[in-house]
């Protein structure tokens, strides 16, 4: 058996040992389950997809039916039109929520509660163009002569900053999930990580692993298997958030294009961000035995983590600003950073190759130093290993 | 042969091995025996390459263990620890595996030392599920799995009752008899006396007696004299002649060419003899004698 091999065995224990823990499986589950539902109930809660009903009662000038079905058009709204007897029974489907407004004749708009800006303007415009058509034909003018009465005034235009269509709505919202779904990915791994290499010294079985393995192959095997972990639930939370944005109907994903280039770019950042991060969690957790002990450690990398969560979100306002195109090439932001700024603006290649390489290599040099402070703290037996003590022991 | 080759260790200003030597033969059981501190962890950890030596080698016939070489040993830490939550027939197999056996190879192996031990019918149990006895075992199986040609057992009597104890023992005579050359640490002399045949005493990080244990106790100049007479320890004052009272015992420590007839005669005059033992040291003797404590 290679190293790679018993590297990959470890791994291999780490990711179905918590994959069979129910603990584990129920809160993925859950998040999954959330996420995957959220959609739907929006989708019902706002309901906006069901026509409009008009009631009509009395009498409108003819045409007024087509002309209003015209202007709800032209509005972008559903309508649908509807002729009552009589007001009574008309009021009592206004009441009863079965329809929207009741026009009485050519005097009267009656609404349930509020009134709505749209409608009456589809209504009134509606009834008004069909009153014109009659007024022009008793006039006795020609077709053209109507035509040229009732052409509409047409404004061309413009906007000062490049105008927001609903692609924009799509990648914003996509990156603003890539950040929460990385920042709690990187974190909650990249902390169980810390507890793995906590247990493992706290029961004493590291030094039975460590007669077979060396300690960095431990450390790697260990990131390994959790990372991996991760990707699952993070492949898994991604297609739940496709799922549930396009049932709701919340932006317009092209699954094919740049829906596949948005999950190429948080897998990549994610495995980027977490294995820099656990790397640094790993050699934190080598220096404890105790649960007690974890919060304290913990804190650093999350000292660390935090203000990429900040400019990630600045970056999702205005990629451009220069805080934002510096930290996304830090290699301990860039992965929240540059996935949003690549999500939601143009980045050069080179900016996001840059910012690649140093994560790699700052990750590289990290897996020296921390596997250098596991070595020298996993077989202490003091409650705390300072980073200073397991460092000089390591050589031991 | 597994030879540790003046082995020098220092952790600030303590020094835990200073120019420690000896060697384990194969198909020998050797007895690792020392005070507290006096440095048996920190040269077992040497063999894994867990502590570096500052000084000196162990080498396995005479060549450095390189990583091939150490996965074909067998360790067992004086800290026991093993994964709480992970059924023992896995764990087991996971460390059969991460000492190199195939898949196949090493489910068997695992299955065939948890059945040995008398664990066949709890392979699904989790270890947290076990009596303390029953995962001292499995730690044995975790460190026997790959059939080691070299055991190295830090404490493996520590914490077993007296059936626990000749389970252990018996397992260490079958690896023995296979060839293996096994080193155990232990605090129970009696119990080292009983099953190994060379050992090793170490104090202050150094080799202060070593060989075959009954080698060393016949070729050992001092005799030890217990006597009773009416059935109770007679404990007169003999002048010249030194002593030592342990347990309720008192002992006569003689040169092994004394003359007898006079404290035979003396304690005849005390009444009926009942008990007149001149004996080569115990190894709990030898062990006093060595670390002079």
């Amino acid at each position: 058996m290679t190293a790679a091999q018993r590297v990959f065995q470890l791994a291999r224990r780490d990711f179905t040992q918590r994959l069979r823990s129910k603990a584990f499986l129920f809160s993925m589950l859950l998040i999954i389950g959330i996420v995957v539902l959220i959609g739907p109930i929006i989708a019902l809660a706002s309901g906006d997809d069901e026509a409009r009903v008009i009631a009509l009662v009395g009498d409108q000038p003819g045409g007024s039916e087509e002309a209003i079905n015209q202007q709800a058009d032209l509005l972008n709204i559903d309508v649908e039109l509807e002729r009552f007897d009589d007001l009574a029974s008309a009021e009592t489907a206004l009441s009863d929520g079965d329809v929207a407004v009741v026009v009485d004749g050519v005097s009267e708009l009656i609404f349930n509660e509020e009134s709505s800006l749209q409608l009456s303007a589809a209504v009134t415009g509606g009834i008004a163009t069909a009153q014109r058509l009659i007024n022009a034909e008793e006039m006795g003018l020609s077709d053209a002569e109507v035509g040229s009465l009732l052409v509409p005034v047409e404004f061309t235009e413009r906007t000062l900053e490049p105008p927001s269509t609903e692609q924009d709505d799509a990648k914003e919202l996509a990156a603003f999930a890539s950040l929460m779904l990385l920042y709690i990915s990187i974190l909650i791994f990249g902390q169980f990580v810390m507890m793995g290499v906590m247990e493992e010294k706290q029961t004493r079985v590291v030094e039975v692993v460590l007669s077979r393995v060396k300690p960095t192959q431990v450390l790697v095997g260990k990131v390994l298997g959790i990372g991996l972990l991760g990707l699952l639930q993070m492949v898994a939370l991604a297609g739940a958030l496709l799922f549930t944005v396009s049932v709701a109907d919340l932006a317009d994903i092209d699954f094919g294009g740049f829906g596949l280039q948005l999950f190429g770019l948080l897998i990549m950042w994610y495995l980027l961000g977490y294995t820099f991060y656990s790397f640094m969690y790993g050699s934190l957790g080598a220096t404890i035995s105790r649960q007690e002990d974890m919060q304290g450690v913990a804190m650093l990398p999350v000292l660390l983590i935090v203000p990429g969560f900040f400019f990630g979100q600045m970056a999702l306002i205005d990629p451009g600003l220069w805080i934002v195109r510096v930290s996304s090439l830090i290699p301990i932001w860039s992965p929240m950073v540059m996935a949003v700024r690549s999500t939601v603006g143009d980045v050069a290649l080179w900016e996001v190759l840059l910012a690649i390489a140093l994560v790699i290599l700052t990750t590289m040099l990290l897996v020296k130093l921390g596997g250098r402070i596991y070595r020298g703290a996993i077989l202490e037996s003091g409650k705390k290993t300072k980073l200073r003590a397991a460092w000089r022991s390591a050589n031991n | 042969m597994l030879r540790f080759d003046a082995l020098h260790k220092r952790f600030g200003d303590v020094a835990a091995l200073d120019g420690l030597s000896f060697a384990a033969q194969p198909g020998r059981i050797l007895g690792f025996l020392g005070p507290n501190g006096a440095g048996k962890t920190t040269a077992m950890r040497c063999v894994f390459g867990l502590v570096n030596p500052d000084a000196g080698e162990v080498t396995w016939n005479n060549q450095r263990i390189d990583e091939p070489t150490m996965l074909t040993f067998g360790y067992m830490p004086e800290e026991r620890g093993l994964y709480p939550k992970m059924k023992i027939g896995d764990q087991v197999t996971h460390f059969a595996r991460l000492s190199g056996l195939d898949r196949s190879a090493a489910t068997e192996s695992a299955e065939r030392w948890l059945r040995a031990l008398d664990l066949g019918d709890r392979l699904d149990s989790k270890l947290e599920e076990l009596s303390h006895g029953n995962q001292q075992r499995v730690q044995l199986a975790a460190a026997l799995v790959h059939d080691p040609v070299v055991a190295i057992l830090d404490e493996p009597f520590a914490g077993l009752d007296p059936i626990g104890v000749d389970t252990m023992a018996g397992v260490l005579r079958t690896l023995a008899d296979r060839g293996v050359a096994i080193v155990f640490s232990s605090h129970q002399l009696d119990l080292v006396a009983d099953v190994c045949q060379d050992v090793v005493i170490i104090d202050h990080g150094r080799s202060v007696l070593a060989g075959d244990v009954n080698e060393l106790q016949h070729t050992s100049p001092t005799r030890y004299l217990h006597v009773e007479v009416n059935g109770q320890t007679w404990a007169r004052e003999l002048e010249g002649v030194g002593s030592v009272s342990a347990n309720g015992r008192h002992r006569y420590v003689l040169d092994r060419r004394s003359d007898l007839a006079p404290i035979l005669d003396l304690a005849a005059r005390d009444g009926e003899i009942t008990r007149f033992a001149f004996e080569p040291p115990h190894l709990t003797d030898l062990f006093r004698e060595a670390v002079r404590r």
